[in-house]
């Protein structure tokens, strides 16, 4: 009787200890994804998969409650039970920086396709660099950025959480940002990172990784980083430019900036600068006339330099690098204002 | 059959959707004296410093005075705050007038209706004000200044204000309201019904042209108060506006424009007035 219940028992436990493994083996291996599956993987988790280096602003696991907080202070620049204090008075993260992919293709970043692709999709013309995606990236602030903020953005360099808290303070004219605060929005930031399926990958290539997938392949992982920018480059460009007799500027490419960009800021009702206008000949006619001086007011001064913060007048325009808007862009505009101030 | 049903479907359409909002039918929250429709931004704060001076002809103007410039009829500071999108409040301090001197006067403004562009076609707002004569009563007892109890100090005004923005440049208001003085002299009424209008109409981006006037409707003549009419014009540069002003009123606050006002344009007896305002994000 005894013998028969140890038995049992020891066929039980050993029953239960199989299936404990059975249960940790059971867990997908991430080879075995469809394609469905793998489009949808963020491209981060893939290349940690694929045995790459973990970044500076590595998260594990993204936690909805973050995202959620993270999502309020980037759009309202405070939670919405307005818990804590606003981030800026001046500025929410949205003025500048948009949340959506701003080209078709991410391995042709170019200020045209973005033109191209706003204009299909509607998205606002800004002077920043998109969020989306921004936790893919591996350094911040770069090129001529150094000339405007000079050593402030060394840290920023390679450290997202940095980049972050400088933008809070120099670009939105706030307060620092507390720890939970940072890492609310780098939880955000995480929520819209690439996907697999915004690579533009070929059938072959998605074949590829998922034959890698698990095992340490540098090859792979330099594969999938040819298909994207791990930088937002910037570059300033020239204040004063001449237009060429025979320049022809697109005012189709035009209106779009204008209403997209400039209005985006500048809308009456929007209380972002004390510089309010909107789409009439009144406006237009105002900024035609400054064009002819090189004063601040001339739309390509003001484009290439922006404005600076003043004591008492701390909203600033952040200017457009040439990769936010190219010479040709800048003509488009200016043949805009011109063909509608008459 | 078809008709009606796209009728309804064109009324649903105007009203389920949010319209696009129309904003600047005046460049300030005042025209020239009076109150605009406009409100501040929310958390904005605005400081507005407005002056008169002297009659610039007539018996007290004239090179003697040069020209009103040596004699101040008024002065406000005034400290206004955009609570919420539609709510603004304000406190002003004011020299004050003829006897009304030491004039600390508050406000509270509330806007019910705003422009759209395919929707509502007026702004709607309501002002509430209320001063308060600071001076030491005056010890002659016809004087209008002679307070026996410091509620007799008291002057409201409320108002209506409708406007409209025809286009870009040509802004229109009207305005109805009431406005009492708990003391008044013994020839004179408490209570004054009056109606204004205002024209305002912009010529460049930064420059404008308002006209402003208010008509009260049961003013005793004998005591030879008129009825306050003012011309001016805008300058509009980011974060100020500049206003200049010609006007028989010497009063800047509405609770003392409109019943103390005893200037004549025909005399000569209108003044420069000029007034700075400076946002703030709070
Ligand atoms: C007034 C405009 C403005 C506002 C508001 C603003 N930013 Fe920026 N931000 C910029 C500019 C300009 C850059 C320069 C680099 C770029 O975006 O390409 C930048 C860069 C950044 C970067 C580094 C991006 C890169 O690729 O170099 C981060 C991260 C960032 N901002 C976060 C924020 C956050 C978070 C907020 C809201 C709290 C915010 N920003 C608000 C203008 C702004
Ligand atoms: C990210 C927001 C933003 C965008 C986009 C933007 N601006 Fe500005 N702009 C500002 C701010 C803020 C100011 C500072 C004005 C103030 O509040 O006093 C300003 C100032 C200006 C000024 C006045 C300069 C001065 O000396 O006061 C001009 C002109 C101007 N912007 C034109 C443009 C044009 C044209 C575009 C489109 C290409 C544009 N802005 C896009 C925010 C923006």
């Amino acid at each position: 009787m005894k013998t028969k219940f140890i038995l049992y028992s020891l066929v039980g436990l050993l029953a239960i200890t199989i299936l404990s493994f059975a249960n940790l083996s059971s867990k997908t291996t991430i080879s075995s994804l469809t394609n469905d599956e793998l489009a949808n993987l963020s491209v981060q988790e893939v290349l940690i998969e694929l045995k790459d280096e973990k970044p500076i602003h590595y998260i594990h696991k993204e936690n909805a409650d973050s995202v959620r907080m993270g999502y309020e202070l980037v759009h309202f620049g405070q939670l919405k039970n307005k818990s804590n204090k606003r981030i800026s008075k001046f500025f929410v993260c949205t003025d500048c920086h948009n949340q959506v992919k701003e080209v078709r293709n991410l391995s042709i970043e170019t200020a045209d396709e973005r033109l191209r692709y706003g204009i299909k999709h509607q998205i606002p013309f800004l002077p920043a660099s998109t969020f989306y995606g921004l936790y893919n990236k591996r350094h911040w602030y770069n090129g001529d950025y150094y000339k405007k903020y000079g050593d402030l953005v060394l840290p920023t360099r390679d450290t997202l959480i940095n980049a972050i808290q400088l933008c809070a303070v120099q670009c939105s004219q706030g307060r620092p940002m507390q720890t939970w605060e940072l890492r609310a929005v780098l939880h955000y930031l995480r929520s819209i990172d690439y996907k697999i399926k915004d690579l533009s990958l070929t059938p072959q290539e998605l074949e590829y990784i998922k034959l890698h997938l698990g095992t340490s392949s540098p090859k792979t992982i330099k594969m999938i980083k040819s298909k994207y920018a791990e930088t937002n480059p910037a570059t300033f460009g020239d204040p004063y430019i001449s237009i060429s007799d025979d320049a022809v500027g697109n005012i189709e490419n035009g209106k779009y900036i204008f209403e997209k960009g400039c209005l985006h800021c500048h809308q009456l009702g929007k209380n972002i600068t004390a510089f309010e206008f909107d789409a009439e000949s009144l406006t237009f006619s105002f900024l035609e006339k400054k064009l002819k001086k090189h004063s601040n007011y001339s739309v390509p001064y003001i484009v290439r330099k922006g404005t600076y913060a003043t004591s008492g007048k701390r909203q600033y325009m952040p200017q457009y690098p040439l990769e936010k808007m190219n010479k040709q862009q800048l003509i488009d505009l200016i043949f805009y204002i011109k063909s509608k101030s008459k | 059959m078809k008709l009606t049903l796209t009728t309804v479907l064109v009324i649903l359409g105007l009203t389920t959707f949010s319209q696009e909002k129309i904003w600047n039918t005046f460049e300030g929250t005042r025209v020239l004296n009076n109150h605009s429709t406009e409100m501040l931004y929310k958390h904005n704060l605005e400081i507005i410093i407005a002056h008169k001076f002297g009659d610039i002809a007539g018996s007290n103007g004239g090179f003697d005075n040069f020209f009103g410039f040596d004699n101040l009829a008024d002065v406000r500071f005034g400290f206004e705050y955009g609570a919420t999108t539609n709510f603004d409040i304000g406190l002003g301090r004011n020299k004050g007038v003829n006897q009304q001197t030491q004039v600390i006067d508050g406000y509270a403004k509330y806007r019910f209706i705003q422009q759209e562009k395919n929707g509502k076609p007026i702004n709607l707002t309501f002002v509430s004000s209320m001063a308060f004569v600071g001076r030491k009563a005056s010890t002659d007892s016809t004087s209008i200044a002679y307070y026996k109890e410091p509620l007799e100090r008291l002057i409201f005004t409320n108002q209506i204000l409708v406007s409209r923005k025809m286009n870009q440049r040509l802004s229109l208001q009207i305005n109805v309201g009431y406005h009492h003085r708990n003391l008044v002299t013994y020839n004179d009424v408490n209570g004054m019904i009056f109606t204004g209008g205002v024209i305002r109409y912009r010529v460049t981006q930064t420059f404008g042209l308002i006209t402003e006037y208010n008509h009260v409707w049961n003013r005793v003549k004998a005591t030879g108060q008129k009825n306050p009419l003012s011309v001016g014009f805008e300058l509009i540069t980011g974060g100020h506006n500049f206003t200049i002003v010609l006007s028989n009123g010497r009063g800047i606050n509405e609770n003392l424009f409109l019943s103390n006002t005893y200037s004549d344009w025909l005399k000569g007896q209108w003044r420069i007035g000029f007034s700075i305002n400076r946002r703030f994000k709070l």
